[in-house]
Parts: structure tokens; C-alpha cells; sequence
């Protein structure tokens, strides 16, 4: 164990499993520190049917109050007994987290979607917010890099506002998601397969994907990307990656020369606080504990001349849908409908240039769809009747549902959206916890209006019966009658003033609060994603995306993590 | 913060323990497990001890002997399996059994839809009354306007009735088909050319 260490990276996700990578193969000794556990896959991401397990999926009841997810996933949730957050009066936000070795990517959507220049340079284009401080250009080696190692498989097409990139062959369409892609060709929209960092060919030494539907609850082989199965092991081989887990950090701790010194963090089960040096700190710990972090650091938080830490905090917008039926799949066979867990993806088709800028709102979305046999027939219960009938017209429409759902919705960064330390709750290691104020605007309830519309025109064009009442029936988790409903999601929420507004919900993609800026002034870090103010300390997550664009956000946030490994390693030998 | 987040550690031990000790857990999951996985399921009861012995957790033995038929009735048993085979009634009372600490609503709501149901005459009522009965109870859910006093009670078995029978080896696999959860050599791809063309209007 060195005394000082090359660099220490707090988190082992997506970026930090990535930032490892590289610093490793540049020849640099890494500590890396973990909050949560070591995961075991062979143990933990095994298949399991719902009557193998004791509750069927919905936990002992009271046990998902305590972890998001469900009885298989919920060991690579986060406990939020011992990790709360709180919630001003009038948000209504759910922060959904992991703590383990891997984080999110674990049990991730997979959705891998380069973002394109009407999204970095959107305010240039619209006047509102702030344009990245990257260009296309600038990301698309980096793009290649990161895709050309985790492997995406997606189908090239060409169009502008949906880059291409270095694609493995797409994964086959069913039965629903080929009379959805009829349906776009009719309506004049684009589709294509869902872009997923999940293989369809063996790969850097990674099997195929065995479609067995299984990826939210942890792939057992390893063939959707997380770190634990791509980016961490060739780390490990060189030698020069220590993994600590159960390693809580607590704050980044500076020298007089205004550089990161190491950081303090307080080991899981004995609580003792250790410190560790080295001569560059790396947070990845996901974006809002990046933030949280700098704020415990140093008052008023660290690396915040330009005072925007913290805020303009982000995710992409969600809400509505379409769920229903497809009358010319009832009645068929049974099939492998959801063994991908995929889909086709709309891409955008509003605000992307001059030509398509509405008046009513700006930036836009995409769309995904699918449908076919899925696990547990969530319509049932909500289907009038009881009886033989009942149960055929179950098996009928089994393997007719289909669904059309927005794959992510810009928001608008802005600036009374933060975070801040809560000066009250502390976690259960004595750690101030974040407090989020969190609100949509207009644009938001415009931008998801018009996907409605758009959800049930494409729904409508592909001869589909859409299902009446709500998409969750009462009764199933969340609902009245449940012994295991209401799962909380460790925030707090009591009484809303403001309009009687159904709440928008968000996409686990939250980002912001150290936005990127050329100016110092404008924001908290450079287009490398290093601090303005504090040299030798880098921020990789979705904490520098100055705007949500409407791709889903991990392949960007890792290539900005590449972009910014290039400029460390770059420091070192200088 | 708001008293949900308020959920201690010493709460949930709790409720793991108050889980683990109830009905001899482990031997009631794995005899489950096996409900209806054979065609004979439809004839003779392939019932181990666990399940042929169990004695009801929350509800009292009316009450329980009433669900059991009511839950036949919603899924019966025809020519795949039902309510029956899966022992939904079994399910739902070993749950709610669990949930005196988490989910004491939810306890009292079972507890006043039984009491409705008892009221409508059900526990007593004949084979042929009671498939009556469930029909008047279930109007509501076809008929606007219609109404029933137990239909809400109707309603709760059903939804947790679907669940317990669609997530039980005799509803998923042997019911639905469910084709997802194993390894496979390749993803199936849609073959039909009638469905690279919309469907006409």
C-alpha cells in the first residue's frame, strides 16, 4: 500500500470503473473506494422465476420500503434506512441510487445513444440556458472509445440528430416492435433498434447475450456492460488497482496549496475514519453524491467560486404513455417477446433544427417502443370478468400487449433547482444528506403533453386498442390492498402547496449541479471535467451536463469521463 | 423529513424476524414450488405436508375455507390450472400473516372485505349461490352504475387472486406459457411479412 497513491477515485460506476481503466493502463497506482459491497454474480444475478422466491418478487413485506427495486435486485439497490435524503415541501422527486460495486450499471436500462449537437449547442440555437463546452466533434473519438470497448449493439442509420456510431449487430425485432416499425414508416418518423450496450456476439472476451430477459436484475455473464464484468477486471490485471469496498468517503480533504491532499472515509462496519493521499482525487460516485461531496468539503463547498455548486439540477422528464394491445398478435403463440428487454427507439423529430422549432415548447424527446409477452400480465387484473373466459381472454391478450413509453425528455436547467446538505439528517455513518428542491416547468408539461399525442397517433397507426384506466392497476405493488405496497423510495414528501398538478416523474438519469462552463464565472468544472478551482481534482458523472439533451446520458457521461482521463494523463507528463 | 422515511433498523429487523418465524417459512416456499408442475395437478392433489396440512396464518378458518372457493371460482380450474392448484388462498393469508407490522392497512382492509363478504351470505351459501353471488358482486366492474356492497371486496380478492396465480408456477408456466427467464441461443425474430405493413384502418 503506497503512501501516496497516483490518484484515488471515489465510486465504482460507469465513469469510475472507466477512469480506472485508463489510469491503470497509463501506468498510475489507483485506490479506488466503494460506499457499498462487493457483488457476487454467480450468487446474486442468477434466474429465478417469481415462485421461487418467498414473496413472488414484492419482498417480505416492509423490505422494499427500505430498498428500491424488488426481491431480486434490491442487495444492488441502496438501503435508504441508512441512506435518506430529504425533499423541500414542494418536490416530489425520487432518487434512485445503488451502493455496491458496479452502482447502477448493475441493473441498468443499457440504453446507449450518442447525443448530438442541437443538444450540446441547443442555446445557441434556441437562447435558452447554456450551450456544453464540447462539441460533437470534439466527443466523437471518445464516443468511439468507449463504444469500441463495452460494444453497442444498433443499427447505423444516418440521420443527424441520431449519431451513429461503432455498432455490433442489432438484436432481432418482435412480432409488436416490427408492426410499430411499420407504423413510423406510415406516420414518416424514424426508428431503429434500440442502441444497447448488451452483446450480440461475443466480444473483448464477453459471451453473447443469452435473452433471458434477466438484465435489470443483474446479468450473470456479463454480457450488458458494467464494470465488474468489463471495465474493472483489466484494471485488476495490471496490477495497479486497489478496490476497498464498504468504504464510505466522507470529504475531500485539501493541502495549503489549494490541491485535493486525498480524502477521509469511514470504513462500513467499524466506523473508524481513515485517511488516504493522493496526488489526483477522482469523484464518481454518481452526480448528486459528487455534489454532496463537495459541499461536505469545504464551507460553502468546495471548488464553488462561481457559486452555481449544486444547482440547476436535472433529469429527464417522464410521464404518460401508451399501454394496451395490438388486436393481430391475440390469440397468437407464446413467445420470446422480452428476452432483450429492448424495443425500437423514435428519435427526436421536434426542436432539432430551425425547420422543426415549435412555439410551444422547446428541446424535445424520444420515444421507444414494444410490447409482446412480458413476465407478469399487469392487465389482468384490471380486465372486467372472472372465470374460464377471463383466463382465456388473459392468455389471449398475453402476448398481444404492446406500450409506447418516452425514452427521455429534456428538462430545463434551471437555477432553483438544487441541492443542498440538509443541516438536520444525517446517514447512518453521522454524514450530512442532501436535500432536494426539485420542480418542473411549463416546458416540461408542454414537451410530455405533445409526446402524448405523438405516443397515441403511433399507437393508433399500428392498430392498436389502448387500454383503459390506469397502467398500474390497483391492488399490484404501490397499490391499496397490497401488504407489500407503497415502496418508499427514501425521500420525503409531505404536504404539497403550489397547483394541483399531476407531478412529471424523472428517468434515474439526474444530472447538473457542477455544470461544465468555459467561463469559470458560469460554472464549477471545464470541458474535461476538472474543477475551475481546484486543479488536481476531476467531477466524472452527469454533474457537468450543462442541459439534459434526450439521450439516455451514461455513454456520454463516460465519454466525457475518456475525454477527461486523456487530459490527467496528459497533466502527469507534462 | 416525513414519517415514512422515519422507518428505523430496528423496525425492519422486526419485520424479517416476524417473517421468518411465520408457519415454518422455508418448508411452506419450497413445497409451493412444486404446486401444479405436473398434468396429474388437474385430478389429484400433488400436495406435500406443508400445504396439505396448512393451517391459516391471518384468516380465521371460515374465512379462509370461504376465500379458497372464492379465488376457485375467479380462476378456476379448467383445462389448465387455476386458483386451486396454485393455492392462491394459501399465498395471500401467508402474506397478510407477515404483514402485522409493515402493512397493518392492508390487514384491515382484507378483514373488512371478508366481513362484507360473509354479510352477502358467501360462507354459507350453496355451490350454485355462491357462483351467484360472486356474479352480483362483480356487476360494478361491467355495468355503469351498478352497485354492490362487497364489490370492493370483489375487487381486493381479485387483484391479489391475479397475482398470486399469474406470479405461481401453475399460472406462469403452465397457464400463460412464459417463455422468458432461461438461456437462449438466439432472440427470435418476427417472421411474418404481415406485419412490416400497417394494418389497414
Amino acid at each position: 500500500m503506497p503512501d501516496v497513491y497516483d490518484a484515488i477515485i471515489v465510486g465504482s460506476g460507469a465513469c469510475g470503473g472507466w477512469v480506472a481503466l485508463e489510469l491503470t493502463r497509463a501506468g498510475m497506482r489507483v485506490l479506488m473506494l466503494e460506499a457499498g459491497p462487493r457483488v457476487d454474480p454467480a450468487d446474486q444475478f442468477r434466474h429465478r422465476f417469481p415462485f421461487e422466491l418467498d414473496y413472488r418478487g414484492r419482498g417480505t413485506p416492509g423490505l422494499l420500503r427500505r430498498y428500491a427495486g424488488t426481491e431480486r435486485n434490491y442487495r444492488i439497490m441502496i438501503d435508504n434506512v441508512e441512506n435518506p435524503y430529504t425533499t423541500s415541501p414542494e418536490t416530489v422527486y425520487s432518487w434512485g441510487r445503488s451502493r455496491c460495486l458496479g452502482g447502477r450499471t448493475l441493473h441498468w436500462a443499457r440504453a446507449t445513444d450518442r447525443m448530438a449537437d442541437y443538444e450540446f449547442k441547443a442555446a445557441s440555437r434556441d437562447g435558452y440556458g447554456m450551450d456544453w463546452a464540447v462539441s460533437y466533434a470534439e466527443m466523437k473519438p471518445y464516443y468511439d472509445r468507449v463504444e469500441s470497448f463495452i460494444g453497442v449493439s444498433a443499427a447505423a442509420e444516418g440521420w443527424p440528430q441520431f449519431p451513429d456510431g461503432i455498432f455490433l449487430p442489432p438484436m432481432a425485432l418482435n412480432c409488436a416492435e416490427t408492426i410499430f416499425t411499420a407504423a413510423c414508416q406510415a406516420l414518416g418518423w424514424p426508428s431503429t433498434h434500440r442502441r444497447l450496450s448488451q452483446l450480440t456476439r461475443a466480444h473483448n472476451g464477453r459471451p453473447p447475450c443469452h435473452y433471458c430477459g434477466n438484465c435489470v436484475n443483474g446479468c450473470d455473464v456479463g454480457a450488458m456492460f458494467n464494470p465488474i464484468a468489463v471495465t474493472l477486471p483489466p484494471a485488476l490485471a495490471t496490477g495497479r488497482l486497489e478496490i476497498r469496498t464498504d468504504s464510505i468517503v466522507a470529504r475531500v480533504r485539501m493541502n495549503g496549496e489549494n490541491r485535493a491532499q486525498g480524502v477521509t472515509y469511514i470504513e462500513r462496519e467499524s466506523r473508524t475514519a481513515v485517511d488516504v493521499d493522493a496526488t489526483w482525487v477522482i469523484l464518481a460516485a454518481s452526480t448528486l453524491e459528487n455534489t454532496r461531496l463537495l459541499l461536505l468539503s469545504a464551507k460553502g463547498g468546495l471548488a464553488n467560486a462561481s457559486g452555481t455548486l449544486g444547482h440547476y439540477m436535472m433529469d429527464q422528464v417522464s410521464g404518460g404513455g401508451v399501454s394496451g394491445f395490438l388486436p393481430v398478435l391475440k390469440g397468437g403463440p407464446s413467445r420470446l417477446d422480452d428476452g432483450k428487454m429492448a424495443g425500437v427507439t423514435i428519435p427526436a423529430v421536434e426542436n432539432i433544427d430551425a425547420k422543426t422549432q415549435r412555439k410551444d415548447f422547446i428541446r424535445s424527446y424520444v420515444m421507444n417502443a414494444t410490447g409482446g409477452q412480458t413476465e407478469f400480465p399487469q392487465f389482468a387484473a384490471n380486465l372486467p370478468g372472472y372465470g374460464s373466459e377471463w383466463k382465456k381472454e388473459v392468455k389471449s391478450r398475453y402476448v398481444a400487449q404492446a406500450r409506447v413509453w418516452i425514452a427521455g425528455g429534456e428538462m430545463l436547467a434551471r437555477k432553483e433547482n438544487f441541492v443542498e446538505l440538509d443541516p438536520e439528517v444525517k446517514d447512518h455513518w453521522g454524514i450530512p444528506v442532501l436535500k432536494i428542491h426539485f420542480t418542473h416547468s411549463d416546458n416540461e408539461y408542454k414537451l410530455i403533453a405533445d409526446f402524448q399525442r405523438k405516443a397515441e397517433e403511433l399507437f393508433r397507426k399500428a392498430g392498436g386498442e389502448m387500454m383503459p384506466g390506469p397502467v398500474t392497476p390497483a391492488g399490484f405493488p404501490g397499490g391499496a390492498g397490497s401488504p407489500q405496497s407503497a415502496p418508499v423510495r427514501g425521500g420525503s414528501s409531505p404536504e404539497r402547496p403550489g397547483p394541483a398538478r399531476r407531478p412529471l416523474g424523472g428517468s434515474i438519469h439526474e444530472c447538473g449541479t457542477a455544470r461544465m462552463s468555459v467561463s469559470p464565472k458560469e460554472g464549477v468544472l471545464d470541458s474535461y471535467c476538472r474543477t475551475h478551482d481546484v486543479p488536481n481534482l476531476y467531477v466524472f458523472g452527469g454533474n457537468a451536463f450543462p442541459s439534459t439533451g434526450d439521450k439516455h446520458p451514461t455513454l456520454t457521461m463516460m465519454a466525457l469521463t475518456a475525454r477527461g482521463c486523456d487530459h490527467l494523463i496528459a497533466r502527469t507528463r507534462a | 423529513m416525513s414519517d415514512r422515511a422515519q422507518l428505523t433498523r430496528r423496525d425492519l429487523l422486526k419485520l424479517t424476524t416476524c417473517a421468518l418465524a411465520a408457519s415454518g417459512a422455508s418448508e411452506f416456499f419450497t413445497a409451493w414450488l412444486d404446486a401444479a408442475k405436473a398434468p396429474a395437478h388437474l385430478h389429484a392433489a400433488q400436495d406435500r405436508p406443508a400445504l396439505r396440512d396448512y393451517q391459516p396464518q391471518f384468516f380465521d378458518a371460515d374465512d379462509f375455507a370461504a376465500l379458497q372457493v372464492f379465488t376457485e371460482i375467479l380462476i378456476p380450474t379448467d383445462d389448465t390450472p387455476g386458483a386451486r392448484e396454485a393455492r392462491c388462498a394459501h399465498f395471500i393469508d401467508f402474506v397478510l400473516a407477515a404483514s402485522t407490522d409493515a402493512a397493518p392497512d392492508a390487514q384491515a382492509q382484507w378483514r373488512d372485505a371478508m366481513r362484507a363478504v360473509k354479510a352477502s351470505g358467501f360462507h354459507t351459501a350453496s355451490a350454485a349461490e355462491r357462483e351467484r353471488l360472486v356474479a352480483a358482486m362483480a356487476r360494478p366492474e361491467r355495468e355503469r352504475g351498478a352497485t354492490h356492497p362487497a364489490y370492493f371486496a370483489y375487487r381486493l380478492i381479485k387483484q391479489q387472486n391475479t397475482f398470486a396465480f399469474y406470479t405461481s408456477r401453475a399460472g406462469l408456466i403452465e397457464a400463460l406459457d412464459y417463455k422468458g427467464n432461461r438461456f437462449n441461443a438466439s432472440f427470435p425474430a418476427c417472421e411474418h411479412p404481415e406485419h412490416r405493413v400497417v394494418p389497414s384502418a
